[in-house]
């Protein structure tokens, strides 16, 4: 039946594949030992740079699965000079439900103010759903983990923050 | 087929004599039926289908698919959600074709809304549901011949399965769930070094394919399995509504990406892949044979991609509103035809968007299929449906 | 569950952890999408077995492992109970992915049990949506050790059952109307 008729032919072609394939390296990653490579745009874990948050709540209302939750309150502060003092907000809380974030990036994209950053950080399993509700002081040591985002192709148009680098350095550059 | 038991239920009905009318039930023999339910946790199933078989001995008399076990009301949850959100949800359905899936949903709001997407951006798209189908059906080029008694098979298909997935991770930032189209375009501009880089994975892909090809196209004990197995004739393919690799090896020869080409399909020359026997064999070799041509086609992309400059999205107002109206946009899915028909009032949410799968199609045809044949070719024909559950209960 | 005496405890516990964290037969409740990374672990790339995971048991019956991958709907929400209990003791749970975590993308949905805790006690939590390969490796070490400090016996460690206190009949009995 087979394609060559000898019967037994597809078990004498298996054996072969196998004795090959014992010749050759394997493929296997040792992934507790060697840590595996991942891109820069890879969508392990959100990381939170505090300082950038205004808390507009963009992030919180657009995520998919409302999985954001952001505290804050207003301060006034007496600018010398100005003729009223000026408010702003401050951040209470900034947490991410990572056992319900569906790894979209929405939330990423949406943030004006650039204060949320992917990370390829994915060891963070728990043994209690509690602790997968993670805290702004957690998302934000992962920014240490953030890797420099890729040039885009030069047939396409360039990164946003290429663009806003080209812009700041003026007609200098060009 | 040692753990068919895994969590079948087995009810015996003996016959009482005069007792039972011949044809009394639902025509079922007088005697001894089994009713052996296969599923909905069975490693054959690859999911969670339900099949409600009646047995005569080892003769399968009646089988009744049994969907919902995977029903997650995605159709519903679309309705609160706006359409960027909706293209989260998209993707998940069938989780082997994501991309596919995403691409169905935005090319329904850009039809409602009449957006023009760039060139750049068809292009891209194109090369990545291309990459996406190889995805798909390497998936099934592995685990069928699993189910049928062959391992080896599959730890090829997931060979190549992960260097495709590492340029579309590259790309995307995801593995499975891409999450890269949107309303208007694609999410951002590729990685500078990418089509180089995806061009390579898929020379290396199409160099090692013909590893999988040899070992098991010809191979003696999976002809012996599949050939002549569970025909599905091209009227009964037609008229449960199959479609995808499943239509085509019944001889039914229709691909939209061919006779109604969306994206950038008609500028290229999509060769069919057909088969006529309507075996599982047939239905086989289609899929290993879509992946030669995909894998052509994507690079075919990626070579117009490298010529074209300019954006890869229209800039679009923060809140996107499709218009009042409704629209019907349907993709060539891996699986099949997949269709998505959004009706809008005008607001950020659709007021419905409903979805026609494949795989809910497809599977259909097991009723016609599988009366009549033997329990172990019940495991054959089933994989070479090629359904995802997901897919069937949405 | 068998006490063992004071004196042989320490070592015989030892062995005992030793032999059950590094033999783990895996039994892949694939629901959905994160089944796929699943197979995919288990594939040449990312080989679970090196780590003592065998993803060769029959069935529930010969498991060690339960993963459950995927999500978890009401109509299926008896089958895993019933094949969780047909696993012999000592027995682990790994909720792999967010769905099986808590319902994850579908948590607001009609048909989705929010969460496999709710129907089985459940070790190790891996997010992701999928997570990827190497988070499920990640997810087993951490269970492994888990195993490795656990204080049991022969017949392995008792765990609240997530249904005990609800009872069958209060999960079947016709939903209450609100006080007028």
């Amino acid at each position: 039946m087979n394609a060559n008729g000898v019967p037994g032919g597809g078990l004498a072609k298996g054996l072969a594949i196998t004795l090959r394939t014992m010749t050759r390296r394997s493929h296997t990653q040792q992934y507790p030992d060697v840590s595996p490579e991942l891109p820069p745009r890879s969508r392990g874990v959100i990381a939170l740079l505090e300082e950038n948050c205004t808390v507009c709540m963009l992030c919180a209302r657009e995520c998919p699965d409302w999985c954001i939750y952001i505290d804050s309150h207003k301060e006034t502060a007496a600018v010398p000079g100005a003729a009223r003092p000026r408010q702003r907000n401050v951040l209470d809380r900034f947490a991410i439900d990572f056992s319900l974030c569906m790894y979209c990036g929405i939330c990423v994209e949406v943030c004006p103010f650039d204060a949320l950053y992917w990370t390829p950080e994915f060891e963070y399993a728990e043994y209690d759903i509690r602790d997968l509700l993670h805290e702004k002081d957690r998302l934000g040591e992962w920014m240490a983990t953030v890797p420099p985002p890729p040039a885009h192709d030069p047939n396409g148009e360039p990164a946003k923050e290429e663009a806003a680098a080209r812009k700041a350095a003026g007609p200098v550059a060009s | 087929m040692q753990d068919m038991t895994a969590d079948s239920l087995r009810e015996v009905t003996v016959g009482t004599g005069a007792g039972l009318a011949p044809g009394a039930g639902d025509g079922q023999q007088l005697g001894a039926d089994m009713v052996l339910n296969i599923g909905p946790q069975h490693p054959s199933t690859h999911g969670v289908l339900r099949l409600k078989l009646v047995l005569d001995g080892e003769r399968v008399v009646s089988c009744e698919p049994i969907v919902g076990y995977m029903h997650r009301g995605a159709e519903k949850l679309f309705e609160v959600r706006d359409y960027r959100q909706i293209i989260v949800l998209a993707n998940r359905h069938d989780w082997l074709s994501a991309f596919s899936n995403e691409l169905g949903v935005v090319l329904a709001v850009e039809r409602l809304m009449g957006l023009e997407v760039p060139e750049r951006a068809v292009w891209l798209r194109t090369a990545l549901a291309e990459l996406n189908r190889v995805l798909n059906h390497l998936m099934f080029l592995g685990s069928y011949p699993l189910e049928i008694g062959a391992i080896t098979p599959v730890f090829y298909a997931f060979r190549e399965r992960e260097t495709l997935q590492a340029v579309m991770e590259e790309v995307s930032g995801g593995r499975m769930h891409y999450m890269f189209n949107r309303v208007g375009g694609l999410k951002e501009e590729v990685p500078a070094g990418w089509t180089r880089r995806a061009r390579a994975a898929i020379d290396e892909v199409r160099r090692r394919l013909p590893n999988l090809d040899n070992l098991i196209r010809r191979n003696e004990i999976f002809l012996a399995r599949t050939v002549g197995v569970g025909v599905l004739s091209a009227e009964d393919a037609a008229a449960y509504g199959a479609s995808g690799p499943v239509a085509r090896a019944s001889g039914l020869d229709f691909d939209l990406r061919r006779d109604e080409p969306y994206l950038a399909y008609g500028e290229l020359d999509v060769p069919v892949v057909t088969r006529t026997a309507g075996d599982c064999h047939s239905r086989f070799e289609v899929l290993l044979d879509q992946v030669y041509v995909s894998l052509d086609l994507a690079s075919a992309c990626l070579d117009r991609v490298d010529r074209i400059q300019g954006p890869v999205n229209v800039r679009l107002p923060k809140v996107v509103k499709a218009p009042e109206g409704h629209t019907y946009a349907w993709t060539e899915n891996p699986l099949g035809v997949n269709g998505y028909y959004l009706v809008s009032r005008g607001e950020k949410t659709p007021w419905r968007m409903k979805l026609r799968t494949a795989s809910y199609a497809n599977v259909q045809a097991l009723t016609k299929l599988i009366p009549g044949c033997l329990v172990p070719d019940l495991i054959a024909i089933l994989g070479s449906m090629f359904f995802v559950v997901g897919d069937i209960d949405k | 569950m068998v006490e063992l005496p004071g004196v042989l405890g320490e070592p015989i516990r030892f062995v005992l952890n030793w032999g059950r964290r590094y033999s783990l037969w895996v039994f892949n409740f694939g629901l959905a999408c994160c089944a796929i990374e699943f197979i995919a672990t288990s594939m040449g790339r990312h080989d679970f077995i090196r780590l003592g995971v065998i993803p060769f048991a029959h069935g529930p019956r010969q498991a060690d492992l339960m993963v459950v991958s995927g999500t978890v709907t009401d109509k299926m929400a008896p089958a895993i109970k019933r094949l969780y209990d047909q696993m012999p003791e000592p027995k682990y749970v790994i909720s792999f992915g967010a769905c099986s975590n808590c319902g994850g993308p579908y948590w607001d949905s009609y048909s989705v049990t929010k969460g496999v805790d709710q129907l089985i006690p459940v070790d190790v939590y891996v997010p992701g949506c999928p997570p990827r390969p190497e988070a499920l490796l990640h997810g087993i070490l951490r269970l492994q050790e888990k195993i490795a400090g656990e204080q049991s016996g022969l017949g392995g460690v008792n765990r609240p059952d997530p249904l005990a206190g609800a009872g069958v009949a209060a999960l079947t009995a016709p939903p209450v109307r609100a006080p007028e």
